[in-house]
């Protein structure tokens, strides 16, 4: 539908550096570096997805059982996703970071992750042929 | 199908499509970590210098919330066709029996971590009477374990789906 052009390769890459840039200053700006495993989790959130659809042969509609590991893979990535947002609202619950940092590191961190998804979108089109 | 209906009202369409299904699996996966996450929160708090209080949460806030995820483990491991494989020959004696009995096991399991998160609140949080910030910690318990329970609804509901959704594309 959309070709993964030069200028897609170029945006993307701009986003993924503002991404890390908002997580960086949330650690660096306050001297508490604990929102760095924000961007530990939104890397390792598509790795289930990744590795279930591998083990598991989607075309096969009679057997049920490669259904379930990719469900299974879902509900992980699911996981993951959201402790990526919940991980810095409880570390500013605690007071261990300050309210600022936990707002940067969650818009960072949903910049990061949207970069890795849509990349994997655009990329995944011309590999099914 | 149609013949064999046990509620009155049909399930609608757009329920029936792939991407609600992994919509739903998604969003159970979301729910569960957010109940994972309250009771963290809890217990992160808890030790934080905002707790001023000498309540704190201990391993009794954590059991119930152990049951809970227990039992959605249970439910959510037993093959759905097998519960109304009663007819079938293929299914062997007594198979769909032994299935409810383990899915009993389950819900009483899910529902007993729901009791037991109602039961910290009160005898551990709301008769000593402590005040709001303290009293937190035992919503958070409470909040998780329902969490807990929403989180294999959705996930019950949209592993049913994929059932109606295979059944309609092997025909």
């Amino acid at each position: 539908m959309m070709t993964a052009g030069l200028k897609t390769i170029i945006s993307l890459s701009f986003i993924l550096a503002i991404g890390f840039l908002l997580v960086i200053l949330s650690c660096a700006l306050f001297k508490e570096y604990l929102p760095l495993l924000v961007v530990a989790t939104y890397v390792l959130a598509p790795i289930p997805n990744w590795i279930c659809g591998r083990c598991a042969d989607p075309d096969d509609f009679v057997e049920s059982s490669g259904n379930v590991v990719v469900d299974f893979g879902k509900f992980c990535t699911g996981f993951l996703v959201v402790m990526g947002i919940a991980l810095p609202a409880v570390l500013a619950h605690s007071d261990l970071i300050r309210i600022p940092a936990m707002i940067m590191s969650i818009a960072g961190g949903l910049l990061i992750y949207g970069t890795i998804i849509s990349f994997t979108m655009f990329f995944q089109e011309e590999q099914e042929f | 199908m149609s013949e064999e209906r046990l509620w009155k009202f049909r399930r609608p369409e757009w329920m029936n499509s792939a991407n609600a299904r992994s919509a739903g699996v998604y969003g159970a996966g979301a729910l569960a970590s957010l109940a994972f996450f309250a009771i963290i929160d809890a217990a992160v708090w808890s030790k934080s210098h905002w707790n001023g209080s000498e309540v704190h949460v201990t391993f009794v806030d954590w059991l119930p919330l152990i049951f809970s995820f227990l039992g959605m483990a249970i439910i959510n491991s037993i093959e759905k066709t097998r519960l109304s494989a009663d007819s079938f020959s293929y299914s062997g004696s007594g198979v769909a029996w032994k299935a409810r009995v383990v899915l009993f096991l389950g819900f009483a399991s899910l529902a007993g971590g729901m009791a037991g998160g109602v039961t910290v609140l009160v005898l551990k949080y709301i008769v000593p009477q402590t005040s709001w910030p303290t009293l937190y910690m035992g919503v958070a318990n409470v909040l998780a374990n329902g969490l807990v329970m929403l989180s294999s609804v959705v996930l019950w509901i949209s592993q049913n789906m994929e059932d109606e959704y295979s059944y309609n594309l092997s025909l």
